[in-house]
């Protein structure tokens, strides 16, 4: 779809889109936009504008990942940021790259990249125990 | 299309940014995954790497494709969803960028002395 026929409102779109699929992914780039809102908002303003980025460390995100809370939160932000990123990239590629075989590569190579990134996202706020390793990395470095 | 007016403007600011913002969570997923290796492993070294200021001034303009992705998405959103977001959509433009304005200031006199005051 090149950028000049992109759709203004949801009838364009219904009309605009040649597939069910396609006019999923544009009603999905605004819903998932609208969470995202306030799930990076969140995120951003916890991790950034409240404790200062600088002094961030293995005991700070140890500490974030033992909350469940967290966990599922992050989890939210992981799967939605994820989609929507990624959809939009391949927006992208398809608005700014013509040949056949350049896009179905990069468009390859962005979907393997994500869906690893993905899997890796889930272990690391699901597989490990952080509250045993916050002990551990207090246990290292006792309080003076 | 839309003759260079604001709405190619917003476009295009929204575009740039949600590739910069793409791109960075791919990273971001990837440096904190590193906590998996756990107190020894790489996850310190890599992040202090990341805390030296050029890639902390990267952060900020990250902070603000955020505000600005974010506030012209709900623009956009109000355009395809109800009668009268195309009508002001102008005008919404520049709420936008009076909103990222209005936000970015403060987070820069909160962020910049940390950046550049530390050791």
């Amino acid at each position: 779809m090149a950028a000049s026929t992109r759709p203004r409102t949801y009838s364009q779109a219904r009309d605009t889109f040649s597939t069910n699929r396609e006019l999923g992914w544009w009603v999905f780039m605004r819903v998932s936009g609208l969470f995202l809102v306030f799930l990076v908002g969140a995120h951003v303003f916890f991790n950034n504008i409240l404790v200062d980025a600088g002094t961030i460390d293995y005991a700070y995100v140890a500490e974030r990942l033992a909350k469940p809370w967290v966990k599922i939160f992050d989890s939210f932000l992981l799967g939605f940021a994820l989609l929507h990123g990624v959809n939009g990239l391949r927006y992208s590629i398809e608005d700014y790259f013509r040949r056949p075989s350049t896009r179905f590569w990069l468009k390859t190579a962005l979907f393997v990249v994500a869906g690893a990134l993905f899997v890796v996202g889930v272990m690391t706020l699901w597989a490990f125990s952080f509250e045993e390793m916050g002990d551990a990395i207090r246990n290292l470095t006792p309080p003076q | 299309m839309y003759r260079g007016r604001e709405g190619q403007w917003a476009y295009y600011l929204h575009r740039v940014s949600g590739v910069a913002l793409a791109l960075y969570l791919l990273l971001h997923i990837f440096d904190i995954s590193l906590v998996m290796f756990g107190p020894d492993g790489p996850f310190n070294a890599f992040l202090f790497f990341y805390h030296q200021w050029p890639f902390r001034i990267g952060l900020v303009l990250i902070m603000a494709a955020v505000v600005y992705h974010a506030l012209n998405g709900l623009r956009i959103i109000l355009m395809d969803f109800t009668s009268w977001g195309v009508r002001y959509q102008r005008f919404m433009w520049y709420a936008v960028l009076v909103l990222v304005t209005a936000i970015g200031i403060p987070v820069l006199v909160k962020v910049v002395p940390e950046i550049f005051g530390g050791a």
